[in-house]
């Protein structure tokens, strides 16, 4: 009787440890550093920052050219062909709840999870 | 006896351990919807939470596309760009243009012509509507500011006149009203908590599906990143500032979007960025580009005369100005602990 209660305990303290680690890898886990870079709804690329090389991509909308940057794990716009370069003006992308955004030529490039704040007032 | 009891108070927590991870990977009680779409010049993404959000969320799309669809400067099928290419003549507009027109020069009158309606002439001429930014000449910008003046709109009902070479834009609150009218749109059909981003122009609805008020970044106007947490239950709030539509002139300055209707230049008012905070959207939008161009002492002087709003003005230099209602529900970002700040009382 006595090895059976060590044994139940022994299974139970398992159990409740194994379930600790579990809810704090979800409490704790890190953000995520995808981002994806959508144009007119659609997306294009799906990136994962901390593992993708640095390079440049153009990205062409009626003629008109974004060059896309990723360098040391960021991304953004480096340079646009469209008129108000606003999505250049609004450099690396820095938060889930801000994407950077290129209205003349549809194109959003946006973390794939939500940060700390719901939104960001600009 | 003893273990097994020991061995249920184990498993009793355990399943406490889980039931709030759980929590975590879907917060919420309610069904959450979102959507995100190109109107009204910017990119719109709205989220809305409960069992009817979906079509709700639909309809106030429907809603500010065809809002849009009237208010559009440049779409030559818009009522606002009937009026302004009437030769002279009046026209009749909806109801929805009409309301957006008489709150447009209400405003105008109250904050003394600081927000102009009629300024469009002068914001094409250096450039930020067509994207070939230049340098007007004085003389240019004189010309020009001759057909500027919100007074001299004729209104009457839903007839609108506007004198010839008269151009009205009414972008300044455009983005406000029909963020007021989405978040009507989706209050009628009982939703309680969702979260309107029109192009950084925010309307709360509600407080967060779990009761918790909407966490919102301030954009630092100096970089990239957040200044602060600004936290709202049932608010707009709408931040103007010059650091995303600019340009550098060819004499080495920066020239701002935001057009002083006084002088017809790009307002340098000592202010980086003005932050409304408000019940309704449009009530924010006009004022941060008024206040903004008013600079900070007579916008402090315009909220101790006006109690239905507050605000954070960021100095050029880097000071932060809060009014006393809103100071309790503001927090400066760490990285910025160094930034002085300031509260300002009635």
């Amino acid at each position: 009787m006595k090895k059976k209660n060590i044994c139940l305990a022994g299974f139970c303290a398992a159990l409740f440890l194994f379930g600790a680690a579990g809810s704090l890898a979800v409490w704790f886990r890190p953000h995520g550093s995808w981002v994806n870079v959508m144009q007119d709804g659609m997306v294009l690329y799906s990136f994962d920052l901390s593992s993708t090389p640095d390079q440049t991509i153009d990205i062409e909308y009626n003629g008109s050219i974004n060059t896309i940057q990723i360098k040391d794990g960021r991304i953004r716009v480096l340079s646009a062909e469209c008129p108000d370069k606003t999505c250049v003006h609004m450099g690396w992308l820095e938060s889930g709840a801000l994407p950077v955004v290129c209205l003349p030529n549809r194109l959003v490039i946006g973390f794939a999870e939500r940060e700390s704040v719901d939104a960001v007032v600009k | 006896m003893r273990t097994q009891r020991l061995c249920c108070l184990v498993l009793g927590v355990l399943f406490l351990f889980t039931a709030c991870a759980g929590q975590d990977a879907q917060t919420d009680i309610a069904e959450e919807n979102k959507t995100s779409f190109f109107a009204m010049d910017t990119y719109v993404t709205l989220t809305a939470y409960g069992k009817d959000s979906r079509e709700a969320l639909s309809l106030a799309q429907g809603k500010m596309e065809a809002l849009e669809r009237l208010w559009s400067v440049t779409d030559e099928n818009s009522e606002i760009y009937r009026v302004n290419h009437s030769g002279g003549t009046a026209v009749e507009v909806s109801d929805e243009t009409a309301a957006l027109l008489h709150f447009a020069l209400g405003m105008a009158d109250k904050t003394g012509g600081a927000l102009e309606p009629t300024i469009y002439p002068v914001l094409t001429a250096w450039g930020f509507t067509t994207g070939e930014q230049r340098i007007p000449t004085e003389k240019e910008i004189e010309g020009l500011l001759a057909a500027v003046g919100y007074d001299r709109v004729k209104t009457e009902g839903n007839m609108v006149l506007l004198e010839q070479g008269m151009m009205l834009d009414l972008g300044a609150v455009g983005k406000g009203y029909a963020g007021d009218l989405a978040a009507e749109v989706l209050r009628n059909h009982n939703i309680t908590s969702a979260l309107l981003d029109i192009g950084g122009n925010i309307q709360a609805i509600g407080a967060k599906p779990d009761g918790t008020p909407w966490r919102l970044g301030l954009r630092d106007p100096f970089s990239g990143g957040t200044i602060g947490i600004l936290q709202v239950t049932d608010a707009a709030v709408v931040t103007s500032g010059n650091y995303e539509k600019f340009f550098v002139g060819q004499d080495g300055e920066t020239y701002g979007h935001l057009i002083d209707p006084a002088s017809g230049r790009p307002a340098k008012s000592g202010l980086a960025s003005v932050t409304v905070i408000a019940k309704e959207g449009r009530i924010c939008d006009a004022l941060s580009t008024a206040l903004f161009i008013m600079g900070a002492d007579k916008a402090v002087e315009y909220w101790n005369d006006n109690m239905d709003f507050e605000m954070i003005l960021i100095t050029d230099e880097g000071e932060i100005f809060v009014t006393e209602g809103i100071a309790d529900s503001f927090i400066v970002d760490d990285a910025h602990s160094d930034m002085s700040v300031h509260m300002v009382g009635r």
